[in-house]
């Protein structure tokens, strides 16, 4: 067996009050090339051993600043101009939107950088191999002791000196600390062969398992269902109907929504015959007929119903609505004229509703009546 | 009433109990097998999970169809359960972080808890994003990568800051979370006599030797994560409430949303955390460390978050009439009277009249009224998604749109699942890891720190 | 109640005469411009005057704010030097006088006190059982009483204590505290409604009340952060302030910026992304012309400024950063007022001259008397608080 090579000597110490005293008293000596270990982190002690605040917080400044900086130009990029699109009238660069993803992509290369670089940079992790490792020092000190550990490769360290100091400063358990045979040899883990292996096999699983997911896998069922439907496609050739059309035209007697089909088309006779007015002619209706009757049979028939149109021959006069045979139609008959139209009139039906063309009927009526009126209308 | 002294520092851990006791009383449910009451309780959540997976199950076969989501009323269940499990996360981060930057030392006993209950609540939230887009073997899609359709994801979309926000806080908070257990490892580590056990703590533990020449950037560290994390997360819920508020609905469109649903989520997270914590305490024997005084201060905090939420209410009503939009005003009447009433004053009374009882120092302190209470801010802080999102779709400007959205059994499933996944994690991470940082207890104990005669 | 080993050493002393001196002097010519100003521009001086009545609403009300919740959060850092924000907090018995010169303008600000204009409008008819002049009057003396009530309730149980040092003072006042929390939150939130979010009747956001809490808390830290420093680092206070105080103090200072930044950013967001022409041509208002540099200098001013100014660890325990710091948020806070205020006056452009000198050279004449003054019939540090003792005992 080769000589043991010696890594440091430790001593233990019961509370807090005595480990602060003892690091101070080791820093003091002169040596740098030591540790104190404890179960959690103590206050004060980082002044006591005189070590430098930990630049730490430049790293997330600079991991973060670069994040915000890398997050705006990629944002900028895609948005403006590698695909501009027009969205909710924004301009390409709508610098207020970007400021969550800008917000969070900063936070996360910041977190993230940093506890890297502590866990790797600083601190060599992961590292199961260090000489502290397995020694009942260790075990102590994860649990209720607190302990020093002043290394043989300081320039000031002597054996005698530091077990004496240790002595002096009320230290327990004050023993030595061996190198073990593999951790002399010990490497940075991240460089170890093994681990670049397991890197190596994670990136192959990774891409692998992507590149069938989605070139493979999205196209075996279930997941191509969405690409594979049952349904007939627009301009596609449809096997299921003889004249191979998938656009059908709709079912014969198919009607809009909501629409009540007119019973007297094309049928005068009968509408005169069979349709009854619903409505009274009370105040508000007759207010409606004549509005109606003013916005839209006026143009051609004028504002009495004389037939004196306002468009000066641009199309033909009607014939005036007091004649004995107007007189004489019936409400329903005049719905029929409006809802059909008659020779050059055309058909009012879709810019009246019913009830509106009833209301004009009742109008027309009252004109009519008003330029035969009886004396005894004026009572 | 209690006198108090307030000349004296209240202990955060009771008595004074020796490290290695602490040590021994957290590692004990890692050592110990798990007893019936363990199994039971596992069966339960692993039924409401199984539960969960037919739903989901029924909705991959059969397609979204089998949800509820109608027009107008897009926005079902899955959006709602989505806010309400994300709002549940916030308290984990708030506890550790937000407190951590307040220096509340009392934070210690439930810190390490919280932080996992953030990330299984955020593992949970992040089902409904993936499931609802109906083919979730495609989410890749939602981040940017280039890609065969040359298509970027739209920034300026909320919904996709969604994804980023949501993300970045899983990420973050398990870093966060990992960080706060390296040092416990190495505890577990050195303590265990289980070889398979002592293995795999050395690897998680990364090799940490508690050295303070590591504690010094250890500390600075979790001080940098808890002042990312505290705008982290009120960033996170802003984002989700942003899902709502860049709208043009009424109801949706309101400034106050942003500061509104994080308090919200404070609110509900903090009763979901006191709830669980009463059992796990009482389950452990953890009283006291996880002292009647810490879960009095959480009720404070929900009494404080409760009020918020009510100032809310009250400013989006106040605003609602003075703006004058006559389609504004009716949205608030609808919500109190419309065909969803039941739901609107579910949530009135669980958020603004209940919590009010913890004025009281006795109910503060009473276990039972305490945890009633938490269930009902719990149940109220659903409703309250629920109302948001579903009245203002239900009836928006057009009458001849509207309609009335009923859930399914499918939704309810996967509900149900939901909190099957979030407890069954829960359990597992009691056998697991340890619930209570031993090292954050450890410092925060009567004497574990140099007494400073000299600074 | 225990002994405490040491108790703590704390002998009066009285303000150097040249500090009340400089109020005075600040104070006197702030108000011959602002007298000249009114004779001359009354419209023009009654904007400015909201802004200051707004300005040092915030600070009074946001100190009586801060010490309520020392209170109610049980924290001890901040009680050596809480006296600071009580006697800020006396600011709310002078509100009523600086209102006074508003009353007689009211016509000349508010829109919609003209009956013509309500007449023909149908939005501010809606509004008009809020928006009436007596119910306007009504509320803005109720806000004066209520503050003045919880302000007497609170620093009277904290001068008690230094007599008696009965702890029962310290639990009623977290009582009061917490009764207080809801008054004030609805009070803050409906004051800057009425003098500021109605001066554009026409416009709303629910978040108003939420951004004036963040400016006014800010600027009540602000205030109290440097006067607390300022007299700490000459002695005036008692031995035991140290950089962890100043830490805290800094932090808050710190994480006040970031949430008025969060407040005003979200309630822009909003309004941008939605683009509804009734709520962003207040915006627009504030972009077009040269408001727009007002607007870049606000964002600067106010958040990138003191952001960086106080992010790094050692900035927030430096006593000069963050003096010089404090004062920068209190003119950042004055910039904010006026770029929510003087657009409705000016619409096409800033408008910075004379008259707009006098407000802050009063306001911080004001500030400076109402401290002194309350300094010279009061300790500055609470001696007989239980908690005194672990506040200077208090470290990181």
């Amino acid at each position: 067996m080769a000589e043991k090579i010696l890594y440091s000597y430790t001593g233990l110490f019961d509370t807090p009050d005595e480990i602060i005293h003892a690091a101070k008293k080791v820093a003091d000596e002169g040596y740098t090339k030591f540790d104190v270990n404890t179960p959690y982190p103590i206050h004060g002690m980082n002044n006591a051993m005189k070590l430098k605040p930990s630049k730490l917080g430049y790293v997330a400044l600079v991991f973060g600043l670069t994040g915000a900086f890398m997050a705006t130009m990629l944002m900028y990029w895609m948005m403006a101009i590698d695909y501009p699109i027009v969205i909710g009238g924004k301009p390409f660069f709508a610098f207020p939107a970007f400021i969550p993803v800008i917000f969070e992509v900063t936070v996360l290369s910041a977190s993230v950088a940093t506890v890297l670089t502590m866990l790797f940079v600083f601190f060599k992790f992961p590292n199961n191999s260090h000489p502290l490792h397995g020694t009942e020092y260790m075990k102590q000190v994860s649990s209720d002791k607190y302990g020093i550990s002043i290394q043989a490769d300081d320039p000031i360290y002597e054996t005698d000196k530091v077990k004496a100091l240790f002595k002096e400063l009320g230290g327990k358990n004050i023993s030595p600390v061996y190198y073990d045979n593999e951790e002399i040899n010990a490497k940075h883990k991240i460089f170890e062969p093994k681990f670049v292996g397991l890197l190596i096999v994670a990136a192959l699983l990774v891409s692998g398992t992507t590149y069938i997911v989605l070139n493979k896998l999205m196209f075996m069922t279930p997941f191509s269902w969405m690409m594979e439907q049952d349904k007939a496609i627009p301009q596609e050739i449809n096997t299921f109907f003889a004249d191979s059309l998938g656009m059908r035209n709709p079912v014969e007697g198919t009607i809009a929504r909501g629409f009540i089909p007119y019973l007297y088309k094309g049928e005068p006779e009968l509408a005169a015959a069979n349709l009854v007015n619903p409505l009274l002619p009370t105040k508000e209706v007759m207010a409606q007929g004549k509005k109606n009757y003013d916005t839209f049979c006026s143009p051609c028939h004028g504002y009495f119903a004389e037939g004196d149109s306002r468009l000066r021959g641009q199309f033909p006069n009607p014939p005036s609505l007091h004649s004995q045979k107007a007189r004489e139609w019936s409400d329903g008959m005049l719905f029929h004229i409006i809802t059909e139209g008659q020779n050059v009139m055309p058909s009012y039906a879709s810019q009246m509703t019913r009830q509106e063309r009833w209301a004009t009927v009742l109008y027309i009526h009252a004109l009519q009546r008003a330029f035969n009126a009886k004396e005894t209308d004026l009572k | 009433m209690r006198r108090e002294d307030y000349t004296q520092e209240l202990s955060v851990v009771e008595g004074k109990p020796p490290l290695r006791s602490i040590d021994d009383i957290i590692a004990k449910p890692l050592e110990s097998k798990p007893d019936k009451k363990y199994f039971i309780a596992l069966a339960v959540t692993l039924t409401m999970m199984a539960i969960g997976s037919v739903g989901l199950g029924v909705s991959f076969y059969y397609g979204t169809g089998m949800w509820g989501n109608n027009n107008p009323v897009g926005w079902g269940f899955p959006i709602v359960n989505f806010v309400f499990w994300v709002g549940i996360g916030h308290a984990g981060t708030l506890i550790s972080a937000i407190l951590f930057l307040f220096r509340q030392k009392w934070r210690t006993g439930i810190a390490r808890f919280a932080e996992g209950m953030t990330i299984f609540a955020v593992m949970t939230a992040g089902i409904f994003p993936l499931i609802h887009v109906g083919r979730p073997w495609l989410a890749g899609y939602l981040f940017p990568y280039p890609n065969q359709h040359s298509l970027w994801v739209n920034f300026t979309s909320p919904l996709l800051w969604d994804v980023f926000a949501v993300s970045t806080y899983f990420t973050v908070s398990f870093i966060f979370w990992y960080v706060g257990l390296i040092p416990d490892f190495a505890a577990l580590r050195e303590k265990t006599v289980n070889k398979i056990k002592k293995v795999l703590y050395s690897v998680f533990s990364l090799g940490w030797r508690n050295s303070n020449r590591h504690w010094q950037h250890y500390e600075m560290v979790y001080l940098i994560l808890a002042g990312f994390a505290t705008p982290l997360v009120l960033s996170v819920h802003t984002i989700v409430s942003f899902d709502f508020a860049v709208s043009i609905l009424p109801g949706w469109h309101t400034t106050i949303f942003p500061p509104y649903f994080v308090a919200g989520a404070v609110f509900s997270g903090f009763a979901m955390v006191q709830n669980v914590l009463i059992f796990i305490r009482k389950i452990f024997n953890y009283e006291h460390i996880i002292t009647i005084d810490t879960l009095e201060k959480m009720n404070k905090i929900i009494l404080l978050t409760g009020m918020l939420v009510g100032y809310a209410y009250a400013m989006e009503f106040f605003i609602a009439w003075y703006s004058g939009n006559p389609v504004e005003q009716f949205t608030f009447v609808n919500r109190a009277f419309g065909p969803y009433y039941w739901a609107y004053w579910i949530m009135v009374s669980c958020n603004v009249l209940f919590p009010q009882l913890f004025w009281f120092k006795k109910i503060r302190r009473s276990l039972p009224l305490m945890f009633v209470i938490g269930v009902f801010v719990n149940v109220g802080m659903w409703f309250e998604r629920f109302v948001i999102t579903v009245t203002s779709l239900s009836r928006d400007f057009l009458p001849s749109s509207w309609a009335y959205y009923s859930p399914t059994l499918t939704d309810g499933a996967i509900l149900v699942g939901s909190f099957g996944l979030f407890f069954t994690l829960l359990l597992l991470f009691t056998k697991s890891l340890p619930v209570v940082s031993i090292a954050e207890v450890k410092a925060v104990v009567d004497g574990a720190q140099p007494s400073h005669g000299d600074h | 109640m225990s002994a405490s080993e040491k108790s703590v050493q704390y002998t009066k002393k009285e303000l150097p005469a040249n500090v009340s001196k400089f109020g005075i002097a600040l104070l006197a010519i702030g108000l011959v411009i602002i007298v000249i100003g009114y004779l001359t521009e009354p419209t023009r001086s009654a904007f400015n005057n909201i802004i200051l009545l707004m300005f040092l609403t915030s600070i009074g009300l946001g100190s009586l704010f801060l010490v309520a919740i020392e209170y109610v959060g049980g924290a001890v850092w901040s009680t050596p030097f809480r006296r600071m924000p009580e006697f800020l907090s006396s600011l709310v018995v002078v509100l009523p006088l600086i209102a006074i010169p508003l009353l007689f303008h009211l016509h000349d600000i508010f829109h919609w006190m003209h009956p013509e204009a309500v007449e023909t409008d149908n939005i501010l008819q809606g509004k008009a059982p809020y928006l009436n002049t007596n119910f306007f009057i009504i509320r803005v003396f109720a806000f004066f009483i209520i503050w003045f009530v919880f302000y007497k309730l609170l620093t009277r149980n904290s001068k008690l204590q230094d007599n008696t040092s009965d702890q029962h003072l310290t639990t009623k006042n977290i009582r009061i505290s917490a009764i207080f929390m809801p008054f004030f939150a609805i009070t803050i939130t409906f004051t800057a409604i009425d003098w500021m979010m109605s001066l554009e009747p026409h416009w709303f956001s629910t978040i108003y009340g939420v951004y004036y809490f963040s400016g006014s808390v800010l600027a009540a830290l602000a205030a109290s952060t440097f006067i607390i420093v300022w007299l700490n680092e000459r002695g005036y206070l008692v031995e035991g302030i140290i950089s962890d105080h100043y830490y805290s103090l800094g932090a808050l200072l710190f994480a006040f910026t970031n949430f008025w930044a969060y407040i005003a950013f979200s309630q822009f967001l909003l309004i941008y992304y939605a683009n509804l022409p009734e709520e962003t041509f207040w915006f627009l208002q504030r972009w077009e012309g040269n408001w727009l540099i007002m607007s870049l200098v606000l964002i600067v001013v106010h958040f990138i400024v003191p952001y960086f100014g106080l992010l790094s660890q050692p900035s927030k325990m430096n006593p000069k950063r963050l003096m010089f710091m404090s004062v920068w948020i209190l003119f950042a806070h004055i910039v904010d007022l006026y770029w929510l205020v003087m657009p409705t006056f000016s619409r096409d452009g800033i408008i910075l001259g004379w008259v707009e000198l006098g407000y802050p050279l009063a306001a911080f004449g004001i500030l400076i008397l109402v401290f002194v003054q309350k300094s010279k019939k009061e300790n500055l540090i609470p001696i007989g608080d239980p908690k005194l003792k672990r506040g200077l005992d208090f470290r990181l």
